[in-house]
């Protein structure tokens, strides 16, 4: 009792003004507050969210996650699927309250196109061969190649011609901090301490719920949860495993699961030996006990391929070879491997390699230091060596100066992945060449059929099981958090805020 | 007198200027060496890659980015930021953190120095536990004090108003919300930690005891005068030179208590610079916080002078 007296005889000191129970506002929290907001220049996740707040685009997903329109009332595909005309919605108003035009979506597709614009989302429109605007509500586009299901990829956020001098649009441009979307939101302000102030968009299209949004920067992750605990904040975008049991015990949050299309994984470098021998690659996935890394780090589903099990491309035929050191033992013997000395070794070379790991990865020390205990016990030495994003992208993207990594993948729903496993592919930094699977790839993405590019992907997933150019590790659980004054909450995986318009604050 | 003292300004200032270009070619050189760049973090593509490293200048020799980073600083242009707001002028990103580090390194000299003073006062000559408490309390590394604090601070708020002895305070909860406490909390620690007060205490207490038994204080405590005024007045040339050299310290040491305390001052903000491989910012504040540190020095100096005129003909 005492000490309690005490403590608040001190805290009465500190706490000379006392604030109203918190407002009507949601505050959500980032590592990291995005550097710019422009949907021609995202490269963080953090930007993506907030892009989705303040922007619309042609199309979106609707709570089943299938193709919905946003900004289009309808759209007609010619009969060779070589083009398309595309109706605007009538009424639709910019923040600044100028109408939506076809001319907005001509100029947004341009300026993604703009060499000069050195956008890093041109690949979102490379399919495009031209953009027209047939009136002021209508748009034409003509494709490179057919496309049996365009809408999927008409996604990318439209931007105001208005707001822009010309298509070649630089990343300093003033834009950058006077945004104008057509999204639920619009930007209020940029407030000192790097959070953002996030106000309704009056004309939005049937309406906004929540009278005011702020993204918070909170760098440590680890305090994130504290603070949605003392009500600082109204939601997480992503719970930290171990903060899950706290926060479910709390009557002031709920938490809220959802499936991501993301999958970690081992990449090597197949460039280098002994990891340009499949039967090293399968001995080392059969020395690692997945189910025994994953279980410190959260639950998930342990996978045998590139997609998540409830992917429709997962091939759920494709067994999952699990833990089985005998079997490795042999593959590893095979390859020409000995361990009578306790380590494998080859001419007088031990087996041993540097793992390298992203910083920012959650969970990621305790998985690699895991896994170097098991594959230590089973005489394969790893050092480890975390790196920053600029080191990681220039060591491992660019100069493909690695051993072997953990990292993790993450999708939109179209869960395309031949940047990462085609031969050509700007994200096969290990060096997967298959022409089995660049046959598939391209038969996935030139496949007007749903059912061809399926089972494509699905033969694509049982060869990369076998070629092994990764150990395929799981999907994790994903939570987001948010306190329970906040209602109505249905959450998109990728880009969280889809369905924000509909929240409501109670 | 007065021509020894312009004298040793302007030496001064000459090694300032000096320094400041130490500290961005040293700069130069670190970013330079530290893997990844800016184009990196700004795309895969290797096109777009080789035309922001163009674009940026990203593949000129460290020496030719130096010369033209510094013809444009003298022209009073530190450039735009790359990655971390981009476009935004480094003078505007820099001058309002530098205004929020002043504050916090400024207070922190003003709590170290009397506090040191304090306890060396209290402390001199005697057998003290106080001594020992303030080395113990001061060892601890500022980010750990920070924390603990922090943690401390809000876990007690948060347990009182859950008992509902406390409405919630408007700092709460750190280091979320901008407050007076959050400043207050970052002075004291960086006043405090990583041994600063216990090295301010123990410098001022021997400065105190060689006075104290200096031939001009016998004479004065024969005379039977007060002796306080003097023995200040005689500390405040070891004062000036302590404050100088805490300065570069307590600028050090913004990192990381800006960092923990999410405070947007330099440290946090050079944090992030170098994380984001953002050269113009990092170099802008590193120089801004070079100049901090020289002008503090430059100041001592010049108190030191001021206070003693002999130290100016020392050798």
């Amino acid at each position: 009792m005492a000490r309690k007296t005490f403590a608040a005889a001190a805290l009465v000191g500190v706490a000379l003004v006392a604030l109203p129970a918190a407002g009507q506002g949601l505050r959500y929290a980032e590592d990291l507050a995005p550097a710019i907001v422009n949907p021609l220049f995202t490269t963080t996740m953090s930007e993506a969210r907030v892009n989705e707040l303040l922007f619309s685009g042609l199309y979106t997903d609707d709570q089943d996650l299938a193709t919905s329109p946003a900004l289009v009332a309808y759209a007609s595909l010619a009969d060779d699927q070589l083009s398309m005309e595309l109706s605007l919605k009538p009424d639709l108003r910019w923040h600044d309250g100028q109408p939506v035009t076809a001319d907005d979506v001509v100029f947004t597709i341009e300026a993604m196109r703009d060499d000069d614009t050195l956008s890093t989302e041109a690949g979102r429109v490379s399919w495009i061969d031209e953009a027209t605007a047939v009136d002021s509500g209508t748009v034409r586009l003509t494709f490179t190649t057919p496309q049996a299901t365009p809408e999927d990829k008409l996604y990318f956020k439209i931007l105001p011609r208005h707001a822009f001098d010309s298509t070649t649009v630089s990343r300093s441009d003033a834009f950058r901090t006077n945004p104008v979307g057509s999204g639920p939101y619009r930007l209020a302000r940029f407030n000192d301490d790097n959070s953002i102030s996030f106000t309704p968009h009056s004309t939005f299209d049937g309406g906004v719920g929540i009278s005011e949004l702020v993204m918070r920067e909170v760098s440590d992750k680890n305090y994130q949860a504290k603070l949605l605990l003392y009500e600082s904040l109204e939601a997480l975008v992503r719970v930290l495993p171990r903060d899950l049991a706290v926060l479910q015990n709390n009557r002031k949050v709920e938490l809220y699961p959802y499936q991501t299309n993301s999958w970690w994984y081992v990449g090597f470098n197949l460039e280098r030996a002994p990891f340009d021998d499949v039967r090293v690659r399968s001995a080392l996935s059969m020395l690692i006990d997945v189910d025994a890394l994953l279980a410190p780090v959260g639950t998930g589903e342990v996978l045998s391929g590139p997609f998540v099990k409830s992917s429709p491309f997962y091939n759920h035929d494709v067994p999952y070879d699990g833990y089985d050191p005998g079997e490795a033992s042999r593959l590893l013997q095979e390859a020409g491997f000995d361990n009578s000395s306790g380590a494998w070794m080859r001419d007088g070379e031990a087996l041993t390699f540097t793992l390298n790991a992203h910083q920012t990865l959650e969970s990621s020390q305790e998985v690699v230091i895991n896994l170097q205990s098991q594959l230590q016990n089973h005489g394969v030495e790893v050092s480890v060596d975390f790196l920053d994003e600029a080191a990681w992208k220039s060591r491992v993207w660019r100069e493909r100066d690695f051993d072997a990594i953990l990292s993790q993948w993450s999708f939109d729903r179209n869960e395309d992945v031949r940047e990462q496993l085609h031969s050509d592919g700007l994200r096969n930094f290990g060096g997967y060449e298959s022409e089995r699977v660049d046959e598939l790839l391209d038969t996935a993405r030139d496949a007007s059929d749903p059912f061809a590019k399926k089972a494509a992907l699905r033969e694509l997933h049982a060869v990369v099981a076998q070629d092994q150019p990764m150990i395929f590790l799981w999907t994790l659980d994903s939570y987001a958090a948010l306190s329970t004054r906040v209602s109505d909450v249905v959450i998109h995986p990728f880009y969280f805020f889809t369905f924000v318009n509909q929240w409501r604050m109670n | 007198m007065r021509r020894e003292l312009v004298l040793a300004v302007l030496a001064a200032l000459g090694a300032f200027v000096a320094a400041l270009a130490g500290v961005a070619l040293l700069l130069q050189i670190l970013l330079a060496s530290a893997p990844g760049d800016a184009a990196d973090l700004i795309s895969d593509d290797p096109v777009l890659r080789a035309a922001l490293v163009e674009a940026w200048r990203l593949d000129e020799p460290v020496l030719s980015r130096w010369l033209a980073w510094t013809v444009d600083a003298m022209g009073g242009d530190l450039g735009e930021s790359l990655t971390y707001r981009p476009g935004q002028a480094v003078t505007e990103l820099v001058l309002p953190a530098l205004a929020r580090s002043l504050v916090l390194v400024g207070g922190a000299l003003v709590l170290s120095l009397t506090g040191g003073l304090g306890l060396a006062w209290w402390t001199a000559g005697r057998r003290s536990a106080t001594r020992r408490l303030v080395q113990a309390l001061s060892v601890t590394p500022v980010f750990l004090l920070a924390w603990l604090l922090m943690a401390g601070l809000n876990e007690a708020a948060f347990g009182l108003m859950e008992g509902g002895q406390i409405a919630r305070p408007a700092w709460f909860a750190l280091p979320d919300e901008d407050s007076w406490l959050k400043t207050l909390l970052a002075i004291s620690v960086l006043a405090v930690g990583s041994s600063a007060l216990g090295e301010i205490h123990a410098a001022l207490e021997d400065e105190l005891l060689r006075i104290q038994r200096a031939s001009f204080v016998e004479a004065l405590r024969v005379r039977g005068v007060a002796l306080g005024p003097h023995l200040l007045r005689a500390l405040l040339a070891p004062l000036a030179t302590i404050a100088g050299g805490r300065a570069s310290f307590f600028v050090g040491g913004l990192v990381v208590v800006e960092t923990v305390l999410h405070v947007g001052g330099l440290g946090s903000l050079l944090w992030q610079a170098c994380r984001l491989r953002d050269y113009p910012l990092a170099l802008g504040i590193g120089v801004v916080a070079g100049a901090l540190v020289c002008g503090a020095r430059l100041a001592s100096d010049v108190a030191r002078i001021t206070v003693d005129p002999r130290l100016s003909r020392a050798p």
